[in-house]
């Protein structure tokens, strides 16, 4: 599948910390698989809450879990603005 | 009905769920001691199971599958669970499923219930962590989700064992009804329908999910053989079955219908409390306070591991001494007693002398697992570690095995990943372990001099200057490892970090208990079984090779006047000379010769291979000072050794580095090699570490003496 940009989109990988939306769609059919199966949907509340230590990770709340998401994975979650 | 069945005739009860369900828990609390660690066939996957004893007469196996989200599996953990249950001729195929789900995060732990509820095997859902849902205030109409979901549910918490006759009394039931839920979950789409179809009069024994399922990982089902795979994409390809599209649309259908279910189930209270665990992670993974109060925790550990483990392990090995003496004196001197002796108690105080740092780095890795930290820490380090091909959690076993690698390696199977994990099992020897220090403490006089610098002596940064090299060495392995290893799995983090918990203890005794127990059966082993060959080695030479040595030492001492002590002493050297190990130093002096090695020091690379420190002992006897075999001496002895033909002295700057720098990257431990073939289930991984850490060594070592002399 093909990642294209488009500028409206808000992507969790870029959201400011404390940003709190809901998921919209996934742009990597693999990995959306893999948070689908973990129970982050379209339509669940995500919350930024903080990034790694050393850069790159992502410490997400997704109505209520707590997921440690790499960048690249963070990359496919499209939010609704 | 019979009330004594062969184990082998027992009904299986495949325990599954979600990782973080707390399915450990209830695994614990139904099989206590009596669980039992195995193989599952063509895998590295370990099988944890347990006998249970259910009443009404029923006895049954419950085998504890790795935790996973579906049966769209990317480890090879998740796999097993996909490859057991489509195929209904598998050895550990269940005959029933034990669901355990957590109850405060129903609305996400249902997807995989919901395909195994499709396999029309009979399935029982416990509503785990009924403690915090009962302290959150959180209820479940039971009953209504029975009606909903088709199955039986009982509401359980494996920490607390609230609720487990009833779980037992449900399993009985469900075992004696045989009963599958009725209908499918799942309604396939029209493309499916038609690939069933197609598929079903070549896999008359499949069920029509477990046919999609065949479709969906055909290309990796181990039991599917070429023909039948090619059937499978042909009709897949005909029916135009998109496997990921599918994939897609059967997780949400499946959502789509369980979540109204929860939600209508749900009688009060809102689930999944985690402002405590927000607070405490605002700090324990915060950018700053979170790797420093990561490396603190590993300062204790690493402390525990290097001091603590001191004593028990110093009692280790006085009382085998003590044992081995008072059979000496029991049984007097014959070769039959050097066998028990020197063979065989000297080689099982080997083995349980590892038994202390194992047992208290599992205590502190599973406490910290059972709070849910682990999962914090590997969160933390993963970027950095990604760039070495190794996992957030590797980080663990790196410093752990700044102590002992045995424990370290054993440390790694929370990796989920295949490549990362392994990576980790083959670098973490090369962190310098305890045993390198007295070979260390030995060598490093010959090649610094004993002066300060700024504060600190010259040794002692020479000394830090090893360690970090072995880091430097661990880092750089795993990158060029993560290059040439290839694997088709794809490495994720999205890790769920668990709620914050005090740990069950029961839990942790019991990991220690199992990882002490395997280390002893499966590695202790075959440790024991090199420590009498190197023991043979040591104590036997070619024909009367030895006694003739014997007599000769005993002749010159006799000339030479010496006392009794260091008659013992030459009669040992000369001996040890004579021996096969002795030989074995001489044939490979050729080979060490480059690195400005001689036959003396071939020995203590043989011998040592039993453990590092066993250079010191070694050296002791060569040079004839058995008895004076403490570090300061050996030393003392091994500067005054001479060349006999040149004349310069054996340990100048050149050999010694070499020496020091064979020391650091080498893998001389037999144990270690003992648990990395345990660990990765084959020969050939050890066998890989074994000539990688060796070549390295060489070359180190070769450039280090020609660079020097």
């Amino acid at each position: 599948m093909v990642a294209t940009v488009h500028p409206s989109e808000k992507l969790l990988s870029t959201a400011k910390v404390g940003y709190k939306s809901q998921v919209s769609h996934f742009k990597d059919t693999c990995m959306a698989c893999k948070l689908l199966a973990m129970g982050i949907l379209p339509g669940t509340e995500i919350e930024l809450i903080r990034k790694a230590p050393f850069g790159g990770g992502c410490y997400v709340k997704a109505d209520n879990i707590l997921v440690a998401l790499r960048e690249a994975e963070a990359k496919c979650i499209v939010l609704r603005s | 009905m019979e009330a004594a069945r062969t184990t082998g005739s027992k009904p299986i009860i495949a325990l599954i769920g979600n990782p973080n369900s707390g399915k450990t828990s209830v695994f614990n609390q139904l099989t206590g001691l009596q669980q039992k660690v195995g193989n599952f066939p063509g895998v590295t996957v370990d099988k944890k199971s347990g006998d249970l004893d259910l009443g009404l007469e029923t006895a049954a196996e419950l085998v504890d599958f790795p935790g996973t989200y579906s049966l769209y599996p990317t480890s090879k953990d998740e796999k097993l669970v996909v490859q057991t249950l489509s195929h209904p001729h598998d050895e550990n195929f269940p005959d029933a499923i034990l669901y355990v789900a957590d109850v405060t995060k129903l609305e996400k732990h249902l997807l995989l219930f919901t395909q195994l509820r499709d396999l029309n095997i009979p399935i029982l859902l416990a509503l785990n962590m009924r403690d915090l849902a009962e302290q959150d205030g959180l209820q479940y109409d039971l009953q209504a989700l029975e009606r909903k979901l088709g199955v039986p549910v009982v509401f359980i918490s494996g920490r607390t064992g609230l609720g487990m006759d009833d779980l037992k009394l449900g399993l009985a039931n469900l075992l004696l009804k045989k009963q599958a839920p009725a209908g499918n979950f799942y309604q396939p789409s029209n493309e499916e329908k038609q690939l069933i179809a197609a598929l079903q009069p070549d896999f008359p024994a499949y069920l029509p999910y477990q046919l999609l399922l065949l479709a969906h990982h055909q290309n990796w089902l181990p039991y599917l053989g070429v023909e039948e795979k090619a059937k499978i994409a042909k009709a897949s390809t005909n029916t135009g079955f998109q496997d990921l599209q599918m994939q897609v649309h059967e997780t949400m259908q499946r959502y789509g219908k369980f979540t109204p279910m929860v939600a209508e189930s749900k009688m009060q209270g809102r689930s999944g409390g985690l402002s405590f665990t927000e607070r405490l992670d605002r700090v324990l993974t915060n950018r700053t306070f979170g790797p420093l109060i990561f490396f603190s925790i590993m300062l204790l550990v690493f402390q525990s591991l290097f001091a603590w483990a001191e004593y028990p392990m110093t009692l280790i090995e006085d009382t085998f001494g003590q044992m081995g003496q008072w059979c000496r004196y029991i049984l007097g001197s014959s070769m039959f007693t050097d066998l028990l002796v020197d063979g065989f108690i000297a080689g099982l105080g080997g083995i349980v002398v590892f038994v202390p740092q194992i047992a208290i780095l599992f205590f502190l890795i599973s406490l910290l697992e059972e709070v849910g930290y682990m999962a914090r820490a590997a969160f933390m380090f993963d970027r950095v570690m990604q760039v070495f091909g190794l996992n957030g959690r590797s980080v663990v076993a790196l410093i752990s095995g700044g102590a002992c690698a045995i424990p370290a390696i054993m440390s790694t199977r929370t990796i989920g990943n295949w490549k990362e994990r392994l990576i980790t099992i083959l670098v973490t020897p090369f962190i310098s372990c305890s045993a390198r220090i007295p070979v260390y403490t030995v060598l490093i006089g010959f090649v610094v001099p004993a002066q300060k610098w700024g504060w600190f002596s010259l040794q002692a940064w020479a000394f830090m200057g090893l360690y970090l090299l072995g880091i430097v060495a661990a880092l750089l392995a795993a990158f060029v490892l993560k290059l040439v290893l290839k694997t088709n799995e794809v490495s994720y983090l999205m890790l769920e970090m668990p709620p914050y918990r005090w740990p069950v203890m029961r839990n942790v005794w019991l990991t220690v208990w199992e990882k002490v127990k395997t280390f002893l059966i499966e590695a202790g082993r075959i440790i024991l079984i090199i420590s009498l060959v190197l023991w043979v080695l040591a104590s036997f030479g070619p024909g009367q090779a030895m006694q003739k040595a014997e007599e000769a030492a005993l002749v010159q001492a006799k000339t030479e006047q010496l006392d009794e002590d260091a008659t013992e002493d030459l009669v040992a050297a000369s001996r040890m000379e004579a021996s096969y190990a002795g030989l074995l130093g001489k044939a490979i002096e050729p080979a060490i010769k480059p690195l400005g090695f001689d036959w003396k020091i071939g020995i203590a690379l043989i011998t040592s291979f039993a453990a590092r420190e066993v250079f010191v002992a070694t050296m002791a006897t060569i040079y004839s000072i058995g008895h004076q075999s403490d570090e300061y001496s050996v030393r003392e002895r091994m500067a005054k050794q001479k060349n006999p033909i040149t004349g310069q002295k054996v340990y100048n700057a050149a050999t010694s580095l070499s020496l020091l720098l064979f020391y650091v990257f080498a893998m001389q431990c037999m144990s270690t090699l003992a648990v990395v073939r345990r660990e990765t289930k084959s020969w050939k991984w050890p066998l890989v570490q074994f000539t990688f850490m060796t070549a390295l060594a060489y070359l180190a070592s070769w450039l280090a003496y020609n660079l020097l002399s």
